[in-house]
């Protein structure tokens, strides 16, 4: 093999940013040895090399977009010789200076990135001197021409409103999940509270969340299914894989704690620490973050009481739970100050109804309520 | 039955390859020029051709190229494909008379009544220490008259499909065969009679800070310069013209649209040449993309020096290198 190509990472992700090279040209490198590690849209993954070889070139450089089945490395060739009759003095092959010209597209290649914008050069000669990045700038002539005007008009609100930046990674999903979600659902929050009194000192909420959670689908699995609008088909899952929102300082990632419903309190236990260690590092392989069947958003860790949590299709349902605080409540007829834990469940309401969200959402009550 | 493994071939002996292959597939086609039936030719492109296809089919001409040209011509418009060879493009201007007034536009002067599918090949380009007229580089004078197809390969799997599109197009083409690489480089070529289509630019090496376009033997430096660039993470898109007449803008204009900077090597004179025309047309469609100035690296506007100095004449990869320097500096 001459060239790698980036191979398909999986779950259909078609572009990969480069955030390392673990080789460099020239190099030698195993088969299975790390070659590079690449930022999927959600998480980083490490691609090893599929052959022993040595590198010849390296395809692109940190933070450049690759596309599935773009070469990724060139391996060295294996050197050529030649004989010949000539006339005058013709250098045959072998020499040190060959260079590979093996692989060529008929015409051009793709887009791999966006074309760049259209100005007159003078326009661009403006956005040097004001120092205005031309990527972004909006633009309001025809065809999507940027004039001097607008590259006047970012550099005036760059310099009085601040800077702005581009998405990246984590983010960009998040931006495209929700405006899909947006597009797509038609969503329903409601919202109750839960009296936790009787949990004894040192219950782990999350735990006894997922443990509801697990009881609430026995009762509707309609609502641990995923929904396909197109459609109009609902497939009710067998397995309730949890998807469980965690905050980072890259952006949202939602693990996938999977199989509740067969797994003991340990067991999820360790398989949710693992996969917030990995979300932490960086290290969640891109698997572990798609599937989910439902999802629970626990924001009460940070603040907030209700919440208004974004249906992600396909899933039809995410659980929100809030900040448990001290509540003054109406306890066998009298007044009493218990520890109350707040819920919002979101649905879809395209194939999910208001009873069939109301009975899970009582479900889930009745299993938080409980002491243990 | 297994398949032989195929074979490497240099230039040169993909040249013969399509020969061959479309001599046998096309009874009329049929070789002719200085020394390319006993001798098989002097750089030996149509070694083997007399002993497989008979004198009839490959045959030596006076050293005439007038004649050359003019049989060639004749043969053409009355049902036969010749592939005549110009032993160095410096011994063509003898022949201009019959390609340009009458191979370019015979199609046109006849309405169309006969047409002229000959092939002219020619080894062309400096680096080989050969006599001054020997050296040239003079594709921009045939790029200029309509009527004409003007192709130059830069590999050895390129040439051989490139050659057997020429033969098989229904009209005159100029096919210009960098003689400087014409054993460089081997390469798998697989002789299955696929041909790449004329009139396409290729795109060798996919960047996007900036696209250097050339052709012929410069690709080879080109190339270089693009794999060393590479290194300091310069990303290069490498575009071989190939077909310099007509011209493939498109492919052209897809990658400075991405890039926004170019850079145009050739190994002809600077001026009035084939780059001229390409930055021209990067001018009047391109300039609301382009970042910089476009830049052509490109032969002095002399006669090729004698042998001695002809190094100073040829253009270098570290002069490649600084071209795109340069222009990546700009603005």
């Amino acid at each position: 093999m001459k060239y790698f190509k980036l191979p398909d990472l999986g779950e259909g992700l078609q572009e990969s940013e480069i955030v390392e090279w673990h080789i460099k040209p020239g190099e030698a490198i195993k088969t299975d040895q790390l070659l590079v590690s690449v930022e999927t849209a959600k998480a980083i993954v490490e691609v090893p090399s599929p052959q022993d070889g040595i590198i010849k070139t390296l395809f692109g450089k940190p933070g450049d977009i690759l596309h599935v089945g773009e070469p990724l490395v060139e391996f060295e060739g294996e050197s050529q010789e030649d004989t010949g009759t000539v006339v005058g003095e013709m250098k045959s092959a072998s020499e040190t200076n060959s260079v590979s010209d093996d692989h060529f597209i008929i015409g051009s290649a793709h887009h791999r990135s966006a074309p760049q914008k259209r100005c007159t050069p003078a326009v661009r000669a403006l956005a040097k001197r004001l120092n205005v990045d031309l990527a972004m700038v909006s633009a309001s002539g025809s065809n999507g021409l940027i004039t001097a005007e607008d590259v006047e008009k970012a550099h005036q609100m760059s310099s009085e409103k601040g800077e702005q930046f581009i998405l990246r990674g984590v983010q960009r999903v998040m931006a495209n999940n929700m405006t899909k979600a947006h597009a797509q659902v038609v969503q329903v929050t409601i919202h109750d509270d839960v009296d936790i009194y009787r949990w004894p000192e040192g219950t782990d909420p999350t735990m006894r969340l997922v443990r509801a959670i697990k009881a609430a689908c026995e009762i509707e699995p309609n609502l641990n299914a995923w929904y396909d609008g197109n459609e109009m088909t609902l497939r009710p899952l067998k397995k309730i894989d949890l998807g469980i929102a965690v905050d980072t300082p890259d952006g949202l990632f939602v693990p996938i704690l999977r199989n509740i419903s067969q797994r003991d309190a340990d067991d999820l236990r360790d398989g949710l620490n693992n996969l917030r260690q990995a979300v932490k590092n960086r290290k969640i392989p891109p698997s572990e973050l798609i599937g989910g069947s439902i999802t629970l958003s626990n924001y009460g860790t940070i603040a907030g009481r209700y919440g208004n949590p974004v249906v992600v299709p396909p899933t039809v349902a995410i659980i929100g739970a809030g900040v448990i605080k001290e509540e003054v409540v109406a306890f066998e007829g009298q007044v009493a100050i218990h520890r109350v834990l707040p819920l919002s469940l979101s649905f879809d309401h395209r194939p999910i109804t208001g009873g069939e969200a109301g009975r899970f959402l009582k479900a889930l009550m009745t299993d938080l309520a409980l002491a243990e | 039955m297994t398949s032989l493994p195929p074979l490497k071939k240099t230039l040169v002996e993909a040249v013969n390859l399509a020969l061959a292959h479309e001599m046998r597939r096309d009874e009329s086609v049929v070789v002719l020029g200085e020394d390319v039936a006993t001798n098989g030719g002097v750089f030996r492109a149509t070694e083997g051709l007399k002993d497989e296809f008979g004198i009839r089919r490959v045959m030596d001409t006076p050293l005439a190229e007038a004649l050359i040209a003019g049989v060639a011509v004749g043969m053409a418009s009355q049902g036969l494909k010749p592939v005549a060879e110009i032993q160095f493009m410096g011994f063509i201007f003898a022949a201009m008379e019959h390609i340009i007034c009458h191979a370019a536009r015979m199609r046109n002067r006849t309405r169309g009544r006969l047409s002229c599918p000959m092939v002219l090949r020619a080894p062309y380009g400096g680096g080989i220490h050969a006599p001054e007229h020997h050296s040239e580089s003079t594709e921009a004078l045939f790029a200029h008259i309509p009527g004409l197809r003007v192709v130059v390969p830069s590999s050895p799997a390129r040439t051989y499909g490139l050659l057997l599109s020429a033969i098989r197009d229904p009209d005159p083409v100029i096919f210009l065969e960098p003689k400087r690489i014409y054993r460089l480089n081997k390469q798998e070529v697989i002789d299955n009679g696929e041909a790449l289509p004329l009139d396409v630019c290729f795109t060798l090496r996919e960047g996007k800070d900036i696209t250097l376009v050339t052709w012929g033997a410069m690709v080879h430096e080109a190339l270089q310069a693009a794999d060393q660039l590479a290194q300091q993470g310069i990303s290069v898109e490498v575009i071989d013209v190939a077909t310099l007449k007509p011209l493939d803008m498109e492919t052209i204009l897809h990658s400075v649209e991405k890039t926004g900077r170019c850079v145009i090597v050739h190994e002809a004179a600077r001026s009035n040449g084939v780059g001229a025309e390409i930055a021209a047309q990067l001018a009047e469609k391109a300039l609301l993309w382009l970042q910089a100035p476009v830049k052509r690296i490109a032969g002095y506007d002399i006669p090729m020096p004698y042998f001695k100095y002809e190094q100073y004449y040829m253009i270098h990869v570290d002069e490649i290198i600084q071209g795109i320097e340069e222009t990546l500096a700009y603005g």
